[in-house]
């Protein structure tokens, strides 16, 4: 398990190495970014000044050197738009994505294990057509479309939910959270909602796709003929078999909800972190995009672990090495 | 001065003795309002950078010496008046009795620090008309310019003054955060991306604002802006969305504001010998050539097909609230939509057959200027000027694009001067190159003129306003005739309000929560 553990952690600072080193290279083929801080009547000596202050007058091996070494003593660099520490301005706006991706998870979860355990059991029934067309339509239809008219239906014309906005929050060990607060709910629902479609869509049709197959298993038919009830077979042998597919793609989509959540957050001005990436994309804010992509990573790294950590739970025959 | 500061003071006492008489009344009644805006501030320290929202805050949050009208006027802010003393000197005299947002009085160190500040930071330019400033004393600062400069007092608006206790203590990160003006405004939370909320500042020198608290919401979504104004979430939303005009009009209980804004849409034209993107000769070089390109654009068809009708065509470089501006001339009609004239006029000029070249355009800064940029490619086809498209984002655009222009024969980009004086735009666009440090640092046209080179440095050294309005009306006349570039239009600001605020659009477009209210 510890060379396990080790192996991992070699594995995840390579990556970040990695991505950092991909970012700064691309980066250097989009704009200058002093272009879109100095006024565009600037001077040839006021770019200069500018270009110093940012530190971006040495040449960029320097300029990564400089960003690796500050790195190793924990500092992540200074955004170039915003002049303040490029993590920082992450940190804050991470539990509002976080948040709004956990009740977006959850819900999708709720709704697409129990429907595609039903789907997978009874293929031909009537209500299991329902929900695999259902779910054709979560997949296919664009996030963006969904939440303007999530909010056209019940913001504009019902006005049933706010439009946008986070609303009050609470502080909870610190951080500020909506869903301590009714009017945090009421605010997070449409957004979360929008958020969890595609991949409700896509647990449920992986849910039924693993339940169709372990349902032609010999072991259900024994463990039915021992006499164990329908809803036991479905849930305690069929699901537990059918799962592994289904952690595999859950991990991958929460990594990727958290993110790049930035249509939903555009469409609901939810302050989250992936507008952050968007915006400083526009603005060549290289700074902020090389953290930002350099936390994706090390998330997804850290997911993809628990996710194998899950397997070994769901079942005791996989082992980590 | 000592009345007025008195009364405001007497009136600050007035209202806190009614708060504590009826203090849950007053509550009610304190007028609030909630704006939507179209991108969070990126600063709330003036001198950490430059954009929309960030501006919009620092006049909330600061004041600068002279202010700035919503119909660019200026007038006295801090300052209380201001005379020259000789060309290149002018003497202000600064308000008694202002103090910051902590208590801290407004004196002349403030001023002095300010400049030297602003000459460190990332924004020079703010001070690039002041050679140096000394504190005669608390209330008094002498200001030398390099040359004689008569609209001093009109970049000076845009200097915003910090306090030197302060900031100093504070550190330029910190600023950013924790603003400290003498404005109208003082900060009350900021949570990024969500909102800015600014309360009343009592004390101000200009009189108590009327709105009491007011919170800015980012919502970069134009359609998302149109429903929380719609269901009542904001009560103002900036930049409505062109298709969302007709809906919030016919919506009861609303109302859309629209006003021309300063931002000019310029096509400049390659006017060296030879260019990046034509084979050949340049045929850009001779003016009958850029006159024909002129009387090819139809600016009123790009205005209905292109804009819905929301943009104003431009008449000259500059609008008409500007120095420079010459009553009465108007490039639309001084070379009206004429193709057959354009074409006898590119056959006289040697190229009956046209040419081919490209343009560069962006496609997220302007209201439809990738759109723009296509219409203006059919057009140009009739007087068989091929036109071949270069559209990117803004991120790239400026660096592509920089002086001296080593790709671009033909650039599209938008223009304002919320200086009010078309001085500083003719000395960065239409002065020859690299003749003189800080003129000509913009000339996407590489265009040279002696005549017009001469009547900006004679505007540049008067220190009268009139005779520089007069120099550059020359130079406005001169220009017109040359053609350097071509005027296309003004884009439209357009505002949703709900029923009961009270709102004048600035020229600058700096909301402006001070000048609003609430009935």
């Amino acid at each position: 398990m510890l060379g396990y553990l080790l192996k991992r952690l070699f594995q995840m600072l390579l990556v970040l190495w990695v991505v950092s080193l991909v970012v700064f290279l691309m980066m250097s083929f989009t704009g200058d970014p002093v272009f879109m801080i100095v006024p565009i009547d600037a001077t040839d000596s006021e770019i200069e000044q500018a270009r110093r202050i940012l530190g971006l007058d040495k040449s960029l091996p320097v300029q990564y050197w400089i960003f690796i070494s500050s790195l190793l003593q924990g500092d992540f660099g200074q955004s170039y738009v915003f002049r303040q520490p490029a993590m920082a301005l992450i940190l804050e706006r991470m539990p509002a994505t976080i948040e709004m991706v956990v009740v977006a998870m959850v819900l999708a979860v709720v709704v697409a294990i129990p429907l595609g355990v039903y789907a997978g059991a009874n293929p031909n029934g009537r209500l299991s057509r329902m929900i695999m067309a259902g779910s054709l339509l979560g997949i296919s239809l664009p996030g963006f479309w969904v939440g303007m008219v999530l909010i056209y239906l019940f913001a504009v014309h019902w006005g049933i939910f706010p439009s946008s906005g986070r609303g009050d929050t609470a502080e909870v060990f610190g951080l500020r959270i909506s869903l301590a607060t009714w009017d945090g709910w009421h605010h997070i629902a449409l957004p979360a909602i929008t958020l969890s479609l595609g991949t409700m869509a896509i647990l449920l049709r992986m849910t039924r796709a693993g339940m169709m197959e372990v349902a032609r298993q010999d072991y259900m038919k024994f463990a039915r003929a021992k006499g164990a009830t329908r809803h036991d077979v479905l849930y305690k042998h069929g699901l537990k078999n059918a799962l592994i597919p289904v952690v595999t793609i859950f991990g991958l989509q929460l990594g990727d909800l958290i993110a790049f959540a930035t249509i939903t957050e555009t469409i609901f001005s939810w302050p989250g972190m992936g507008k952050l990436l968007i915006d400083s994309i526009y603005r060549a804010d290289r700074p902020v995009i090389v953290v930002y992509l350099m936390l994706v990573a090390l998330i997804f790294v850290v997911i993809n672990f628990l996710v194998d950590i899950i397997y070994t739970l769901i079942d005791p025959r996989i082992t980590l090495k | 001065m000592k009345s007025l500061s008195h009364t405001v003071w007497r009136m600050g006492a007035l209202g806190a003795t009614l708060v504590v008489a009826t203090a849950g009344a007053t509550l009610a009644q304190d007028k609030a309002l909630t704006i939507g805006l179209t991108a969070d501030p990126s600063h709330l320290y003036p001198l950490a950078g430059e954009e929309l929202s960030s501006n919009i805050m620092y006049y909330h949050l600061y004041d600068p010496l002279v202010s700035r009208s919503p119909e660019l006027e200026f007038g006295p802010g801090l300052a209380e008046s201001w005379e020259t003393v000789d060309p290149t000197t002018w003497r202000f005299k600064l308000r008694e009795g202002v103090t910051f947002h902590n208590g801290n009085a407004f004196t002349a160190s403030d001023v002095v620090f300010t400049v030297e500040k602003a000459r460190a930071s990332i924004r020079p330019d703010l001070v690039a008309s002041i050679a140096s400033v000394t504190a005669i004393d608390d209330l008094t600062v002498e200001i030398k310019t390099p040359t004689p400069y008569a609209v001093l007092p009109n970049d000076l608006a845009e200097l915003l003054i910090l306090d030197e206790e302060y900031t100093t203590a504070t550190g330029d990160e910190q600023m950013d955060l924790k603003p400290m003006g003498t404005g109208p405004y003082k900060l009350e939370e900021w949570i990024k991306e969500e909102r800015l909320v600014l309360s009343a500042f009592d004390d101000y020198w200009g009189g108590a604002p009327k709105i009491k608290t007011v919170t800015f919401r980012p919502i970069t979504n134009p359609a998302t802006r149109t429903a929380a104004l719609l269901t009542g979430e904001v009560d103002v939303v900036q930049d409505l969305a062109v298709r969302d005009v007709d809906r919030v009009r016919n919506e009861e209980g609303f109302e859309v504001i629209t006003r021309p804004s300063l931002l000019n849409v310029v096509l400049a034209m390659d006017t060296r010998p030879e260019s990046p993107t034509i084979e050949g000769p340049n045929p850009m070089v001779d003016q009958r050539v850029r006159e024909a390109i002129a009387r090819a654009i139809d600016v009123d068809a790009i205005n209905k097909i292109v804009m819905n009708g929301l943009a104003t065509p431009s008449t000259q470089y500059v609008p008409a609230s500007h120095l420079g501006y010459v009553d009465g001339m108007d490039f639309r009609q001084m070379y009206p939509v004429d193709i057959d004239k354009a074409k006898a006029l590119m056959a006289e000029a040697g190229f009956p057959d046209g040419f081919t070249m490209t343009l560069d355009a962006t496609n997220n800064r302007y209201v439809n200027d990738a759109q723009i940029a296509q219409a203006l490619a059919s057009m140009l086809a009739k007087i068989n000027v091929t036109l071949n498209l270069n559209i990117m984002p803004k991120s790239n655009f400026w660096g592509y694009i920089r002086v001296p222009s080593d790709n671009s024969s033909f650039i599209m980009s938008g223009w304002d001067v919320p200086s009010g004086d078309a001085g500083s735009m003719y000395a960065a666009l239409f002065y020859s190159r690299d003749k003189k440090e800080g003129y000509g640092q913009v000339n996407r046209s590489s265009y040279s003129n002696p005549e017009v080179d001469a009547l900006v440095d004679k505007a540049d050294a008067t220190p009268d306003v009139a005779e520089r309005d007069a120099i550059l009306q020359e130079a406005t006349k001169l220009l017109m005739a040359d053609i350097p570039m071509i005027p296309v239009h003004y884009e439209q600001d357009i505002y949703g309000v709900r029923d009961g605020v009270k709102l004048t659009p600035r020229t600058d477009k700096f909301l402006s929560a001070f000048e609003m209210d609430i009935e």
